[in-house]
Parts: structure tokens; sequence; C-alpha cells
């Protein structure tokens, strides 16, 4: 028998996001992606640093004056984070979002370096103390977010949930961040396309995929174009300052969380960026910032 | 973390290795189990007769669970009973039972090998008693649906009783039987698994209770089950119940309906509460007589012994063969102890009266039947 694939689009952490899976019928599919749907929302309500009685704002309010403890998942987030630093030499950072503070994307203004200082001497991770299951940020002012890999990890948990219920066939789609259940209910791969970067409604790539998560980071999600320059929300947390070397970077990894920090990282590296994904083992593709494409390995299943 | 200088490899190997820590992330399925553990069980069973207690039992065991290389796993347990009491009276009617002592030892053990969409568990059992000697062989597999919704389960089992009564009303007599299982399992929604499972068990040689008078059963016995079994996750309370019907019927011509309900219910600091009820009704087998005796020679001859009836005819006095109903109540508490430790308490009160049977004729003159069940296990995991 196979079963209809039903859509259920939502929205969460600031982008469109849709579930689409294959069940017996409309009202199992239904309480299935409601379940799933509300994994996603809890964990956007934990690391949400708009909600003040989130883990993330107590820990960012603590920041120069306590320590505060942390739960199991909260802890391992950080470990993953603490890991991600040192495999890309220190750029990715997660108190790097109080650059925040001088970038806002909806006006095309650069900051000056004067704005920008300030900032940066908050942006030290390596400063940051985790012991006995607490967390201590030692500068008044710094801030932690885990928007660099928050998004993946929730359509991991969503999709390993629907997985543990006995769903087969689907993916979550949480703002271009994907994670897939298994293929089409009659074996096929998705096939699914990267958004071109400089065109709104473009694709600038087809890849089947039904095993693991495709991520991508781009330059044209938060971003402005000032004097013939692009400037995009992926800061480096040295100089504080867009990177810019590639338009947008694809992964295929066994998990959302990998990928989505790999192409983050790729991001950052820049010129280094190739090297750092051959090193990573995974399928990629990415567009340079003169349009063209480099890529190694995306077409079928990461695993294959 | 300190910022540090990883070849290629380690660097593919530290990132993976390090994402699949992360909690939740990776959906498991039916896996060999992980880790191991040890049970210790201690149940005491007591029956009673109104104005006669009649057996008391102790039974301690041990059982181990061991995975073994990846895809394999083995389970073992053993069991001794220790009974004592007055053997059941074969007709409430006549007193004077009879002091009976026993000790039986049994044990069994059984091998799973895990594959990607299925299992297959080969198992072996032992029991013996002075007087009895039972051994049995089993095969069983499962296999699951592509989108793991669906599973098949088949079942092929054997065994060889060696019967061996002190009264030596035979000798080395023999039961044989043979069964086999087939069976499917379906996720019906999120919240509900239904099963139906289908037994047919084959068996012949000597069915007597050597120890009745007048106990003379056919040499051949077929019996036929359906099992219906539907679990259910309650969202509001995050409780389960477990909801059975079964239906058996047997070429003794009886036929009995058992309807169970259980329901388990999680609470704070990891106590569990299960209470339990079990409805039963079962008719007569076709020979059984009630204690209604020959006019003539009174008890214990079946009516129309003197009028010359062959002596040798089937016919059986025994209670378990008579038609009742009955009605089993427990209540199951269990707490765990930090991750490794289990500790489970189970009290059960089990009656049975000719005068509830639900169909079919019974037995109305016999006497009830309770029986309570104490027990206590205690659980360690590795």
């Amino acid at each position: 028998m196979v079963d209809a694939v039903d859509r259920f689009p939502f929205e969460a952490m600031a982008s469109r996001c849709e579930i689409r899976l294959a069940a017996p019928n409309a009202r199992t599919a239904e309480g299935l992606a409601q379940a799933a749907i509300a994994e996603v929302r809890r964990i956007e309500r934990s690391y949400s640093r708009y909600r003040a009685d989130s883990i993330v704002s107590r820990i960012n309010a603590a920041a120069g004056r306590h320590r505060v403890e942390c739960d199991d998942e909260t802890w391992q987030l950080l470990a993953y984070a603490d890991h991600l630093y040192g495999a890309s030499g220190g750029l990715f950072d997660i108190t790097s979002g109080v650059l925040r503070r001088a970038w806002d994307f909806r006006k095309p203004r650069v900051p000056g370096p004067d704005e920008l200082a300030p900032l940066l001497a908050l942006v030290d991770w390596a400063a940051v103390r985790r012991e006995d299951g607490a967390v201590f940020l030692p500068r008044a002012g710094m801030e932690i977010d885990f928007g660099g890999f928050g998004k993946e990890y929730a359509a991991d948990r969503a999709c390993a949930l629907l997985q543990q219920r006995g769903v087969r066939h689907g993916y979550v789609n949480l703002g271009g961040d994907m994670r897939f259940i298994g293929p089409q209910p009659d074996g096929r791969p998705w096939s699914i396309g990267i958004q071109d970067p400089r065109k709104p409604d473009g694709i600038a790539a087809s890849i089947a995929v039904s095993q693991g998560a495709l991520t991508t980071s781009g330059d044209y999600e938060r971003c402005f174009d000032l004097d013939g320059k692009r400037y995009c929300h992926v800061l480096n947390p040295r100089t504080g300052m867009p990177v810019s070397h590639w338009r947008s970077v694809s992964v295929l990894a066994p998990l959302a969380a990998l990928g989505g920090s790999v192409s983050t990282i790729a991001m950052l590296k820049e010129a280094d960026a190739l090297a750092f994904l051959e090193a990573s083992g995974l399928a990629y593709f990415v567009i340079d910032s003169a349009g063209n494409a480099h890529h190694h390995s995306i077409s079928g299943d990461y695993a294959s | 973390m300190t910022i540090s200088k990883q070849t290629p490899q380690e660097l593919a190997a530290s990132l993976l290795a390090a994402a699949l820590l992360l909690p939740g992330v990776q959906a498991h399925a039916d896996e060999p189990p992980r880790n191991g553990s040890i049970s210790l069980r201690y149940l005491d069973y007591a029956d009673r007769q109104p104005g006669l207690d009649r057996i008391h039992a102790h039974s301690p065991s041990v059982s181990v669970t061991a995975p073994v290389a990846g895809d394999w796993s083995v389970e073992g347990t053993l069991t001794a009973d220790d009974v004592s009491g007055a053997s059941p009276r074969y007709h409430t009617a006549i007193s004077g039972a009879s002091h009976m002592e026993d000790e039986r030892k049994a044990g069994d053990f059984a091998v799973t090998r895990y594959f990607r969409r299925g299992t297959l568990t080969a198992g072996a059992a032992y029991s013996t008693e002075h007087d009895y000697v039972s051994r049995a062989l089993s095969l069983n597999g499962t296999l699951s649906s592509e989108d793991n919704n669906t599973t098949w389960a088949f079942g092929l089992a054997g065994s060889r009783d060696s019967i061996n009564p002190v009264n030596n009303v035979v000798v080395d007599e023999h039961k044989r039987t043979v069964s086999v299982l087939a069976g499917v399992t379906r996720v019906l929604t999120p919240n509900d698994i239904a099963q139906l499972t289908l037994t047919r068990t084959n068996g012949s040689g000597y069915y007597n209770d050597p120890y009745k008078l007048f106990d003379n059963r056919p040499r051949s016995r077929r019996e036929n089950t359906v099992l219906l079994r539907w679990n259910h996750y309650v969202d509001a309370t995050g409780g389960t119940t477990r909801l059975g019907y079964r239906y058996y019927s047997d070429s003794f011509r009886i036929r009995a309906h058992t309807l169970s309900g259980e329901y388990v219910q999680p609470l704070a600091n990891g106590w569990t509460i299960a209470p339990e009820l079990r409805l039963y009704t079962q008719s007569a087998a076709w020979f059984y007589y009630d204690p209604v005796y020959d006019a003539t020679l009174g008890a214990p001859f079946p009516p129309g012994f003197s009028n010359g009836a062959d002596p040798n005819r089937l016919s059986s006095p025994d209670q378990r063969l008579s038609g009742f109903g009955a009605v089993t109540v427990g209540l199951k508490v269990a707490r765990e102890i930090g991750k490794l430790w289990t500790v489970d308490v189970k009290v059960e009160e089990y009656e049975q009266r000719g005068s509830w049977r639900l169909f079919h004729d019974g037995s109305p003159g016999l006497a009830p039947l309770r029986a309570r069940v104490l027990q206590v296990g205690l659980t360690r995991r590795w």
C-alpha cells in the first residue's frame, strides 16, 4: 500500500517551515505532524533569545555576575558549540551574536570600527567557563545564542520523533534546512532544489535526497547591498564584518545539526572553505561570489 | 576548548562524533539489548477453598539477559518451586484431602539473533518434578515491514513430557505437543498498537490426572487460541491502557473467553503503578461429570457405574474441566532507583466460582477457589 504524502506548513524560528510525511490516513498524519511541530516549538521556546524565561536569556542576563545551572540538553548543546569552535579554528563562536547590535540589515549602513571594537571585546567563547553543570559568561554584556545550529538541531529532533513513531517517508524542512525521514512512499528520492542566491524564485541546482540532511547557508537571507557590495548576516567574529567569499554553501550530512554547522563554518572560512569542506568528508555544493558553482559528490544520498 | 590542528580524517570523524552526542537527534529501531540485566524474583502463591488451605508455593527465580557480540542476545531463567500442601480435592464434596509435597525445578534458555527487519529466537525449556519431566523446544521469528508499522510473527514449538506417577497407575507414559503460531502487530496511530495472534496446538498421549479416580481423558487434544490485544497511550495522563481478549476452544469442547485490562501509570520519582482486572469464563469438557455420584455406590463413582456402564468410558471429575468463571484483581507497583535498579511488588487475588460462568453449563455446586499471588522482584541492569 502506498500512503499519500501530506504537507503541514507552519511558521517557527522566524522561518517558513514544512513537514511532509506519509501516514495511513489524514488523522494519523495530522497527529504525527502536530507532535513534531510541538517539538520544534519546544526548542524554539527553550533557546529563544527573545524570551526572558529561556535558559539562553537567563545565561545572558547573568553575564559578568554569576553562573547558571544548565539542564542536560543545554549542556550537550554547549559541548557541541565548544567542539565547533575548536574544529573551525575559532571562527564558529556562539558568543558572536552581540555583533548584531551594530548591524541592522534593514538599513544599508556599515558600522564603523569604533562601534565594532567594544562589541568584539565581548566575542570570546574561549573565556566562557563551564564546570559542574553550570555556565558562566565572564564579562557583563556577553551573550550566547544557538542560532548557528538550533534550527538544524530542531529538525533532527522532529525527524527522530517521527521515525520513532513509525514514519518512514517524508522530511522536516525548517526554513530551508532539511532532515529526511526517508524516501517517497514509492521508494524514489525527493528532488530538492537549491535556492539561487541571486534570484528569489530561481533554483541553482537540484539534487535527489532520501536520507540524512541538506542544509544551506547563504549571503541572501538577511543582507543589504551598498556601493555594489553585498553585506550579509554571516559575520566574522574577529573583524565583525560580513563574509563575502561565497554566495551559498549547501552540505549533505547524516544529521542536520552537523550539516548546518559545517555549511556555516565554510561560509566563515572564506578562501579556505573548499579545503575545510573536503576535510569534513561531506558532500557539498557551493556558489562563489562570481556565481560559479563548485561541488563534490553532491548527487544522490550522502550514504551512497 | 583550544583551537586544534586536525588532519582531514580526524576532523570529519570528530565533527560527526560531536553531532551524534546531541540528545535525541537519532531514532533507534528495534535493536538488540545494549545492556544486560539480572533479575531476582520471589513468588509466593497460596490457594484455598472454604475450610481448606490447599497449596502454598514459594518460588525464587533468577533470570539473566545478556547481549552477545552485537546482533545476538541470550536469556535464561532458573526457577525452583517448593510446593507443599493438600492435593486438589477432586470433588469439593469430598473431604479428606491427602497431603502432597513436591519440588519443581525449571530452567529455560533462549538465543535471539537480530536482523535489520526481524528477529529469530531459538529456545529450550526443561522442568522436572519427581513424577513429571517436561522438555520443550521452540523457534520464533518476527519480520517487520519496510515502514516498521507492521510486524508479523511466526512460531513453531514442540514439547515432550514423561509421566511416572508415584502410584504406578501408569508407568513411563508420554505426552507430545506441536504448536504453530502466527500473528500480526500493527501500529494504528502514534498512540495505538493492535495485535492479533492465532495459535494451534495438536497434542497426543497421556492427558489424565493419575492421582484421580475415574479420570480417563481422550488421548489427543487439539487446541485453538485467538488473542486480540490493543495498547493505547493516553496523552492526557501519560499512561497506557492494555486491553486484551482471548478466545480458546479445544477438542474436549471447552470454550473459554478471557477479557483483560491493565492500566500503567508512570508517576513522579520513578514510580509506576499498574492496576489490572481479568475476567474469565469457560464451558465444561464434554466428558466432565458434576459432583453427582452413582445412586447405588455413592462417591466417588460416577453416575451409572453400578448399572454396568463401561468403566473405561471417557470421564473426568477435574474441577479445571468444569464450567466456571473467574475474576483476577491485581496491582503492581514498581520503582526505578537510579538508572540501574528497579524494584517491583505485585499482588493478585484470584477467585473462581462455578456460578460465575457466563456461557454454557457450569458446575454451580463446586466450592469456590481463591488464590493469592505475591511477587517481589529486583532487577539490576549493567
